[in-house]
């Protein structure tokens, strides 16, 4: 009934097999004034800051030893700095870091 | 066995929802619909039902929430009233264009001017154009029973969709009504359980609502409206089902009242068409020609139904119960609808609209004589006075 040009066509509801990677096109931390810093020595991985973010930055490394923070995608709402168990995360701003993301040149 | 109870319409709402097999109810409290929520915490708690029953943090939470149990797979209920419906606006295209059949009941609420809890569509209708189906229960009964055919019609691999199932505050849903609850076994052969997409899966999984490009955004909306296109022929299936297992005679767009000769006829949806009925009959005993259409799908919109019924009457009066502030009618909603789909008919009646039954306000007897008083002027004068009736605030000359 309809014809929708071959580059044009978008799947069922948008839904897509999920992303193995991630998109480089679109990184989304440059609004962060804040970002959580892990204490591995405190940290006992209960997963709380995996299972809290709304952005999916915290997850395990490849051995399962220590978590691992997402710099492109973190927003700094510091979710997971309240939610924390062991006060391991604490809250530090970006003006702290050489390449905090409020040095940037150029904005995304 | 089915067995008859008197019950509200919110209660009415619960059992339909119990029947259905939900998987996951999502609440949050605003009346008059909050009834039908405490009536499934009751059941969860009871052990009746086996549902999640989630309390969301407000209706956009709420919504959410049922966004994601649904792309998760699970047949999901919620349901809102006023100023609660607006407050989740925002889920409401995200929800229809990933193709998730949520199924939210609206038992309508005036929005806040400042405060008013009484009825009136504009909750419901102020959203008719997000890509979920909408229609109105005129009794507990109805609502029960469109509940039932909602979730089959939305859940149907070629629809998709999902449905705000309304009814009238107060009116409907808390004035009780006669409803038979029927046999497990007869809504089990009417609504199989729901087989969703893509269940969430941890070996497949997938990524729901994800940024597309600005180029793709209309084929987005193109594949709403193509399945709304196939949204009454589904329609006309599920309810010659319906009818055939539960014994009832629903026609799926139009219910006619006392139509065979009239002259005029009301329009509407909805809680009143109760009452209108009522004064159809009085009126029928003076000698007035009139009858009543009522109207069950709003979305979608029965174009083609219109033209063909309609057409048979000399002039239509289109009772709103909801605004559209400086429409083109000037007044109303459903007339703009009305009057669209008369456009192209070969005979078209006189249509007028009437502004009543809002803000909570009962339509009395005296209201429908007067409006049929107006309609019956227009035929003798061969053309409607105006667009809109404010019923009881017009000056009379």
């Amino acid at each position: 009934m309809f014809k929708i040009p071959k580059e044009r066509e978008v799947p069922f509801g948008g839904i897509v097999p999920a992303p193995v990677g991630e998109n480089r096109m679109m990184v989304t931390s440059n609004w962060r004034t804040y970002r959580p810093v892990i204490d591995h020595e405190k940290c006992n991985m209960c997963l709380n800051c995996f299972l809290y973010c709304p952005d999916a930055c915290w997850h395990e490394d490849e051995a399962g030893e220590k978590m691992v923070w997402n710099a492109d995608y973190c927003k700094g709402c510091l979710i997971c700095v309240s939610e924390c168990t062991t006060e391991a995360l604490s809250p530090a701003h970006e003006l702290d870091f050489e390449a905090g993301v409020v040095r940037l040149e150029k904005l995304f | 066995m089915a067995k008859e109870v008197l019950i509200s319409g919110c209660a009415a709402a619960a059992q339909a929802v119990k029947y259905s097999r939900v998987d996951v109810i999502c609440s949050y409290p605003i009346r008059p619909y909050t009834a039908i929520m405490m009536e499934l915490a009751k059941m969860v708690a009871n052990g009746e039902l086996d549902a999640e029953f989630i309390h969301g943090e407000g209706e956009h939470a709420q919504l959410s929430v049922c966004y994601g149990a649904s792309a998760a797979g699970a047949r999901v209920f919620t349901g809102s009233s006023g100023v609660g419906v607006t407050y989740a606006f925002e889920t409401y295209s995200p929800i229809s264009g990933g193709r998730y059949p949520v199924q939210m009941a609206i038992a309508d609420r005036a929005l806040d001017p400042p405060g008013d809890f009484g009825s009136e569509h504009t909750d419901a209708m102020s959203c008719r154009d997000q890509g979920w189906l909408m229609g109105w229960a005129e009794t507990p009964q109805e609502v029960f029973d469109n509940h039932l055919i909602n979730y089959r019609v939305g859940e149907d691999r070629r629809i998709m969709l999902p449905q705000f199932v309304c009814h009238d505050g107060y009116f409907v849903s808390h004035i009780p009504g006669k409803v038979i609850l029927p046999d497990q076994s007869q809504v089990d052969e009417f609504l199989p359980l729901y087989k969703p997409l893509h269940p969430l899966d941890p070996k497949h999984p997938v990524s729901h609502g994800p940024q597309i490009r600005p180029d793709q955004g209309a084929i987005m909306d193109l594949q709403r409206a193509a399945a709304f296109l196939e949204v009454p022929k589904v329609i006309r299936e599920a309810i010659d089902d319906f009818n055939r297992i539960f014994g009832r005679d629903y026609r799926p767009f139009l219910d006619e009242y006392r139509t065979e000769d009239a002259e005029i006829v009301f329009f509407l949806q909805g809680a009143h068409a109760r009452t209108a009925r009522f004064a159809v009959n009085h009126l029928r005993e003076k000698g007035l020609k009139i009858g009543l259409v009522k109207l069950r799908f709003v979305r979608p919109f029965p174009t083609e139904e219109i033209q063909e019924c309609l057409s048979r009457f000399k002039a239509v009066g289109v009772i709103e119960t909801s605004t559209s502030y400086g429409g083109a009618m000037k007044g109303g909603n459903l007339i703009h609808e009305v009057r669209a789909a008369l456009y192209d008919a070969p005979e078209r009646p006189l249509t007028t609209s009437f502004m009543a039954g809002l803000g909570g306000d009962v339509i009395t007897i005296e209201d429908f004589s007067w409006m049929a008083e107006k309609l019956a002027k227009a035929v003798k004068a061969g053309k409607v006075e105006k667009y809109v009736y404010w019923v009881g605030f017009e000056l009379e000359e």
